[in-house]
């Protein structure tokens, strides 16, 4: 053989190694049984009831009770349109031009107490997130309101037809539907029971809910899904040490760790101490980003918001305060964890995103254009919660701030506080961490970025931004609509509306006997445990 | 004669070295109800206490609720405070938890919308449990080391006791703790379970899952012990009383603890009560490393939960567990000490 060919013979075994260590593992024949030690990283914040809450805490150990009408496929790592699949709609149609959505739900779906599911419980659901005037339930608190704002009318012709009216056409609807953080209730409970347990469709019930100490669901045996779940129960136990939690993983008394809680650092120590651990790395849709109070001086003024994100090494952030455990990238999960990222040599362009040392310059000007400089330094407070990564954060960004000349003090804020200082705008700067319920720019770019929106804690507000997030949302070609998500987190950034620092990657760790469990690229969607299987 | 007992924690009327009047059980029940009197008092003062300064804290639920949402909406919020009671003036609040405890009812917990009493009853015994645990391992370890290391005084073994137990004052029994676990795991790839195991079920696992972090924690109260035991020995031993023992040939473990360890014991045994005492609220972070679901780790979360009806109700458990442990060593001055004797 010639030593081309073998050059090539290695290459391909290489790809071909790379190609099946990437894929998750489907081969073996699926055994069932067993209960799945789940890690939790706290008490469930609002019990089971996800459409009442915005933190992971409850919407993983609530996911396995609910189905969604459609859902991320959750054998597939990287979650987009063609990722999307059918839960408890069968399929489904967009029709008069992206108009109306219409969902053909699965037949003979029973709730978890007996009744049977029906077109009722979708309308009752859906009507009661966008607080529809005719709506039969209330929620306490409604963070996701905003998703479903351009849902017009939901319409159940019959127990089997869902058809969702929009005011205009908007493909994402279909990817807010799919996220963790939309499960259908039954229409029969009252939404405030999830609190304290779940009455779902979905693969497991709720057994057992041991306050601070664990969640106990067991297999449904009625799920429509025949042959699923494999996994007889999950125990989800609450671990609120870190040491604790990780001893706990390597002893074995866990199997899976926490979404979201892995870091970098932790997973280097973990596969020292127990090589067989698989770990993989995803992304989050978590990302740090800088609160800059728009609506007050000196941030009013748009040169000293973008001589801040100037100043700001976003490369030297992710090294110092993440150990290379982030990626950077704009208002977009970048890729290839997000399908919507800004291109490298399109974020390289951006104010903090080139040369540090040019960005420092640069920030030094508009600060001295915006009358600040040596004799007459800019002052300000940095705001952020009382929590480790968040006080690392701001740090380094005081720190950051400083080879500039501008001094920053610390505020550190308790937790009480925090959401009610963002949302009056009682800050100045302030260092935030959002994850985003679905990598999907209508998802984000509503409820951060748009005028009014109660999570718009920067308080920026620009009519040609909403234009352009109005438009991308009704862009049916999906290349056209990339183009204008594209130049709307140029826009973002340009106008240091609420400047990324870093997007959050998890290192996911798990034992090697647990099948069929893939996290995403996003921590709300792969929680169902739906074809999970342990092979012991 | 009556001579001032000193190094002892109870508060009101204490008891005193007395001659032994044909009274003494009307002057122990007299005494007794004296101090629960006084008790009701201080728990009544310890209620506006804790009431006023949880109010003081920053926030309530409602701001951590909607912290997990992510947004604040003022309306809503105002519509769950009304819901949970909290927009009425505070002295109302009060008044009505006072109504609750008088009528056996401790409130609903805003967290979980279930009954308080619900959700802290199976905590008591777990905390009670290890608190216990820890209090025996510290008398086992520090009472006899206390006592050898008296006798040997200035020899090897005294100084390596004192260094051992100058070792467990000095680690902190949540760092102890943290190493047992760590320590484990990497030389065993065991831990104990992660959720309660409760005796019933299998009593060889709950006993390890006990005993570990009671271990951590007795340790370092037996150091304590060690050093109050040695220094009350070392004074004693040089008593009269307990040099004509030794002239009247008595046996070495007579005289050790028949006659200078009983006299010596009271300071020891009023350190005890203290232990005892600060264990069961000060197990949290003993709690939280071996992951055990008691009082101090679940009063942590209540307390930045606000979940006032929770923290109210577990401050005053710990309040009246302090309360009466210090009676019980009161009490026990007078079975230890026949010449103690209440007065009136």
């Amino acid at each position: 053989m010639s030593p081309s060919r073998v050059v090539a013979a290695v290459s391909l075994a290489v790809v071909l190694a790379v190609i099946v260590a990437g894929t998750p593992a489907i081969s073996q024949t699926p055994k069932s049984g067993g209960v799945l030690n789940a890690m939790q990283r706290e008490d469930l914040p609002q019990g089971f009831s996800i459409h009442e809450t915005a933190t992971i805490s409850s919407v993983f150990p609530a996911a396995p009770c609910f189905n969604n009408l459609v859902m991320y496929d959750p054998m597939k790592r990287v979650e987009s349109l063609d990722t999307v699949i059918g839960e408890l709609a069968e399929k489904w149609s967009w029709q008069d031009n992206y108009r109306n959505l219409v969902f053909f739900l699965r037949k003979g779906v029973k709730w978890h107490d007996g009744q049977p599911f029906s077109s009722k419980d979708v309308k009752y659901t859906f009507d009661m997130i966008r607080e529809a005037k005719d709506a039969q339930g209330k929620l306490r608190l409604n963070p996701r309101k905003d998703w479903y704002a351009n849902v017009d009318t939901i319409e159940a012709p019959d127990p089997h037809t869902v058809i969702f009216h929009l005011k205009r056409p908007q493909p994402s609807l279909l990817l807010m539907l799919a996220s963790g953080y939309s499960p259908v209730y039954p229409a029969h409970v009252a939404a405030a029971e999830m609190r304290t347990r779940c009455v779902g469709t979905g693969p497991f019930k709720f057994k057992e809910w041991k306050r601070g100490e664990y969640v106990d669901l067991v297999k449904n045996p009625d799920y429509f899904v025949k042959g699923r779940p494999y996994l007889d129960g999950i125990r989800y136990v609450v671990i609120v040490e870190r040491g604790t939690k990780y001893a706990a993983l390597q002893a074995g008394r866990l199997d899976i760790t926490f979404p979201g809680e892995g870091t970098k650092t932790i997973a280097d120590q973990v596969k020292a101490a127990v090589p067989q651990i698989k770990i993989e790395t995803v992304g989050q849709t978590v990302v740090d980003n800088l609160l800059v109070n728009n609506t007050k001086p000196p941030f009013n003024n748009v040169k000293a918001r973008l001589a801040v994100s100037l100043a700001i090494d976003r490369r030297a952030y992710v090294k110092a305060v993440h150990q290379g455990g982030a990626a950077v990238g704009a208002s977009m999960q970048p890729k290839p964890y997000g399908v919507w990222g800004l291109m490298e040599k399109d974020l390289n362009a951006l104010p903090g995103y080139g040369k540090a040392a040019d960005d420092k310059a640069k920030a030094r000007k508009l600060f001295a254009e915006a009358g600040y400089g040596p004799q007459n330094p800019l002052k300000i407070e940095m705001a952020t919660r009382n929590i480790p990564i968040y006080v690392d954060f701001a740090s380094f960004v005081i720190n950051e701030l400083k080879q500039v000349g501008v001094e920053a003090t610390l505020k550190q804020v308790d937790t009480a506080q925090w959401h009610p200082l963002a949302t009056r705008k009682e800050y100045q700067l302030g260092a935030n961490l959002t994850g985003i319920g679905a990598d999907d720019p209508d998802a984000n770019f509503y409820e951060n970025f748009a005028c009014g929106s109660p999570r718009n804690y920067t308080g920026y507000c620009d009519e040609q931004v909403m234009k352009m997030i109005d438009q991308q949302s009704q862009e049916i070609d999906a290349k056209k609509r990339q183009q204008m998500v594209w130049d709307i987190q140029k826009k973002l950034e340009e106008d240091g509306a609420r400047p990324s620092m870093s997007w959050r990657l998890d290192y996911v760790m798990q034992w090697p006997y647990v099948r069929n469990y893939v996290p995403h690229n996003n921590i709300y969607n792969y929680g169902r445990m739906q074809e999970v299987w342990l092979d012991k | 004669m009556a001579r001032q007992v000193t190094a002892q924690p109870g508060g009101g009327r204490r008891p005193v070295l007395a001659p032994s009047p044909g009274t003494a059980e009307h002057a122990t029940r007299t005494y007794i109800l004296h101090r629960l009197g006084i008790a009701v008092l201080t728990l009544l003062g310890m209620s506006i206490v804790i009431f006023v300064l949880l109010r003081f804290a920053p926030g309530n639920i409602v701001d951590i609720l909607f912290s997990t949402g992510g947004y604040v909406s003022e309306s809503d919020k105002a519509a769950i405070m009304k819901e949970l009671g909290i927009d009425r003036p505070i002295w109302v609040q009060y008044v009505d938890w006072l109504r609750e405890i008088v009528t056996g009812d401790l409130g609903k917990s805003y967290r979980y919308d279930l009954p308080a009493w619900q959700v802290i009853k199976p905590l008591i015994p777990v905390t009670v449990e290890l608190a216990v645990l820890s209090t025996l391992i510290a008398i086992a370890l520090g009472v006899p080391t206390g006592v050898i290391s008296a006798i040997k005084q200035d020899s090897m073994l005294d100084y390596v006791l004192r260094v051992i137990s100058l070792a467990g004052l000095s680690m902190p029994s949540f760092w102890l703790g943290m190493v047992i676990i760590l320590g484990l795991v990497a030389w065993v790839g065991w831990i104990p379970p992660v959720t309660l195991v409760l005796a019933s079920e299998d009593f060889k696992i709950h006993a390890v899952q006990f005993l570990l972090p009671a271990f951590a924690v007795g340790y370092r109260s037996s150091a304590l012990i060690m050093r109050i035991t040695r220094s009350a020995m070392l004074e004693v031993l040089r008593e009269d009383y307990v040099r004509t023992a030794w002239a009247k040939g008595q046996t070495g473990r007579v005289v050790i603890w028949r006659h200078a360890l009983k006299n010596a014991i009271l300071p020891v045994v009023t350190v005890i009560g203290i232990e005892f005492a600060f264990l069961i609220g000060g197990l949290v972070v003993t709690e939280t490393v071996f992951n055990l679901p008691g009082v101090a780790r679940f009063l942590v979360q209540a307390i930045i939960w606000r979940d006032y009806p929770i923290v109210q109700n577990l401050v005053m458990f710990t309040a009246i567990v302090v309360i009466l442990s210090n009676l019980l060593v009161d009490m026990m001055y007078g079975w230890l000490d026949p010449r103690v004797k209440y007065a009136d």
